[in-house]
């Protein structure tokens, strides 16, 4: 009892403080305007904002102000989304691309306003279900995690690769277990954590400290979205919102348990390492089509499936930031580049983090749940103008603020060569369907499980069972081999047998 | 997840599939090979003697490119069976696109130039200008002479500025912060000429200037944080009157 009443007034205390800086509005507006103004725009997407956020103010300011601008940006961008899938059909971010299904007709319909409403609320209570439980899981997982070791810990990262390259992938699983192995391998290049040797420098003193983690991220995710996005593009007829966008109380009462279950489900998913807010709001979608009672409406302007998918995203984030806090294994893409942010701020997510971090963490997510809330009920006509601008026109601006950013971060040209040659390979691997987020996540990992993994060897002299010598190991040694027979053809093929027997 | 992949779409996918395995492999090999350039059973390592093979650095690298070449060839076997080698060779096969492979080139031309060759030895206000006023102009309706001219534009400054001041010590020169400022004016001179009544065409000069100025004065007076080429032709200045005409009359 004393812990929970110490974590609340902790919590309390970090709240405080938060709102009764002028400056925090400041950041918190502006940042939560260019995350839905980025959510909003199809093209642009909650992983850019906050990649170019890191960028911007990663190290610039003090880490509070950082966390509130990118913590902003993700909580706006996601719910940004909903605007281009409810009234032009095309998603704004994959995060509302489930939202699109039941946003359009339900604006084709005239119900566009009902609609906004109804996804800013689900929003804003998705972005607190999955708060509340990032506040009371964290503690839970911290206390754990302090029996974490050097061969859980290897064991770990390598699990967040592998179920991030097998949730990720579009195409081959296979695919996304090479994307992570790459980033992996591109962790390795450098001196070694442990001996100093020096690894694939080809000579170059540049490349003595590996590749930074800001120049990667813009690499990743900005420029092959700036090399795509560069097309022309006839922007769709907008569906006219007639009158006000209001949150319609009874229906929020009426859908109250589906709201609920689908934050449950979005935390749920967030907290898997990896794996984003797109699968967050699919799983959440057919979950709500097969216990729906009006399951055969979905896809056909539901306002429960609307719902099902708007509340999942949202509270992915907090989910998403459950494994970044506590084990340093980003939970999402957005969440990866979060983790960039902590790095060059020398913040180690994990277990030893400063208890404060993560409650001004939860804080922030708060507040910047309210301004969502009110911005998306009182600006949404701005959002819908700015819906209107062309990519083509925006993306330009966003190449010379990810140059400037990825300049100002490491301070050298070298890095914006290194973000220049990462971003045209992961325009070829975007273009040959291999998924981006498990490599952004091999290489935020991989320093980590290669200091680990020799570690645990070298304080067992070489006994490769040390990985299956403690409990939770085991069970994490066991989850990872799962994991990778589940792909093999042959056990594939006996679930399936046992699958359809039992069904 | 939704997920519409049509046959011949899987087809093309998995010919292009078989391209990619190969090129993985021979990089998984040709790391493989560089692996064992660092100790792995015994020797010197960081001035330590060591005959342990747990103790290397080879160790963890050594796996990572050992899965990543049985991944590849998995996926070549994949590709394969699914017919991507007998297409291999074929235009159709890799779903080559005319269109589509000039936008890329173009843009890859654009992209490589402005940060090889302008960001380090151009002002940044004017290359980022001529940046966003040839990806603008040059994409924004999608015609294909169009990237052309803005490819062109963009890659001669770069060009310049790349060879006449190779290295570092003369990135400092202006002869070629003179000639981007040249082509961007010209540039925006020709985008007016085809603006024919297109609002969106119309307020590029003004997102052209102001959205690189706005962003290196925040960065660099703002935050105070390095900014790429601080002795520009334009951003010298800026900085000049920021310290010695404007400073002083808020700090006195």
């Amino acid at each position: 009892m004393d812990f929970v009443l110490t974590q609340l007034s902790g919590f309390g205390g970090a709240f405080y403080a938060l709102v009764a800086d002028p400056l925090t509005y400041a950041y918190l507006i502006t940042s939560v305007f260019l995350g839905i103004t980025f959510g909003a725009l199809p093209g642009l997407t909650a992983t850019l904002a906050v990649t170019i956020l890191t960028g911007f103010f990663g190290n610039k300011i003090p880490l509070d102000y950082s966390l509130i601008a990118l913590l902003g940006a993700y909580v706006g961008a996601i719910y940004g989304g909903s605007y281009p899938s409810i009234l032009l059909n095309i998603p704004g971010t994959a995060a509302s691309a489930a939202t699109a299904m039941d946003g359009y007709p339900l604006a084709k319909e005239g119900r566009g306003g009902e609609a906004l409403g109804l996804t800013t609320t689900a929003s804003f209570i998705g972005t607190l279900i999955g708060t509340i439980a990032l506040l009371v899981f964290v503690w839970v997982l911290l206390l754990l995690s302090k029996n974490i070791a050097s061969p859980e810990k290897a064991l770990l990262a390598l699990f967040g690769i592998l179920l991030s390259g097998t949730l990720m992938s579009e195409d081959l699983v296979v695919k996304g277990w090479i994307a992570g192995l790459i980033g992996l391998a591109m962790a390795m290049v450098g001196l070694d954590p442990l001996l100093s040797e020096p690894r694939y420098t080809f000579g170059w003193s540049y490349m003595l400290s590996g590749f930074q983690v800001v120049p990667v991220l813009m690499g990743a995710f900005a420029v092959p979205q700036i090399i795509e996005g560069m097309r022309h593009l006839q922007v769709g007829k907008m569906t006219q919102v007639k009158g006000r966008i209001l949150p319609n109380f009874k229906s929020v009462k009426r859908y109250m348990p589906t709201i609920a279950r689908s934050g449950v489900i979005g935390t749920g998913v967030g907290a898997l390492p990896g794996v984003g807010e797109d699968v967050a709001g699919w799983v959440s979608y057919g979950v709500g089509k097969t216990v729906s009672k009006e399951g055969e409406k979905f896809g056909k302007g539901s306002l429960e499936g609307l719902l099902s998918s708007e509340t999942a995203n949202n509270a992915c984030i907090g989910g998403a930031l459950i494994p970044l806090l506590v084990l340093g294994i980003p939970g999402s893409p957005p969440a990866a580049a979060l983790m960039g942010a902590f790095k060059i701020n020398n913040i180690i997510p994990g277990p030893t983090i400063d208890p404060d971090i993560i409650l001004r963490v939860v804080a922030i997510m708060i507040l910047a749940s309210f301004v969502m809330f009110i911005m998306g009920l009182f600006t949404a006509r701005v959002f819908m103008k700015i819906l209107q601008i062309p990519q083509v026109v925006f993306l330009p601006i966003v190449m010379v603020l990810t140059t400037i950013g990825s300049f100002s971060v490491g301070g050298g040209i070298n890095d914006l060569y290194l973000m220049l040659g990462v971003g045209f390979v992961a325009y070829f691997m975007n273009l040959l369907k291999f998924p981006i987020a498990p490599l952004v996540i091999g290489v935020i990992l991989g320093g980590l499980f290669d200091e680990t993994f020799r570690r645990s060897l070298l304080i067992s002299g070489g006994d490769i069972f040390v990985f299956a010598s403690r409990p939770v190991a085991s069970v994490l040694l066991l989850l990872n081999i799962a994991l990778i027979m589940s792909q093999f053809p042959l056990v594939k093929r006996a679930f399936g047998r046992v699958f359809r027997k039992v069904v | 997840m939704q997920n519409e992949t049509t046959p011949e779409d899987l087809v093309v996918l998995r010919t292009r599939d078989f391209w990619g395995a190969l090129v993985l492999i021979t990089l998984s090999a040709f790391f493989l090979w560089r692996t064992f350039d660092i100790p792995l059973w015994g020797g010197n390592r960081a001035g330590v003697a060591s005959t342990s093979w747990y103790n290397s650095a080879a160790i963890v690298p050594l796996g990572i490119f050992s899965a990543l070449l049985i991944l590849s060839f998995v996926l070549l076997s994949i590709a394969i069976k699914a017919g991507g080698a007998k297409h291999a060779l074929s235009a159709v096969g890799i779903g080559w696109n005319r269109a589509e492979a000039l936008r890329f080139t173009t843009i890859g031309i654009i992209l490589f130039f402005y940060v090889a060759g302008l960001v380090p030895r151009v002002d940044f206000v004017a290359c980022s200008g001529l940046l966003i006023t040839a990806l603008i102009f040059g994409f924004y309706k999608g015609r294909s002479e169009r990237m052309i001219l803005a490819a062109f534009v963009v890659a001669l400054a770069g060009a310049y500025a790349f060879f006449t001041h190779l290295p570092q010590a003369q990135w400092r020169a202006h002869d070629d912060d003179v000639v981007t400022l040249i082509l961007w004016a010209a540039l925006t001179v020709w985008v007016m000429m085809k603006v024919k009544g297109d609002r969106m065409l119309r307020v590029v000069p003004v997102l052209a200037v102001l959205a690189p100025l706005i962003l290196v004065c925040a960065m660099a007076f703002g935050f105070r944080q390095n900014v790429p080429n601080r002795s520009g032709l334009i951003f010298s200045q800026i900085e000049y009157h920021y310290y010695v005409t404007f400073r002083p009359l808020w700090r006195s």
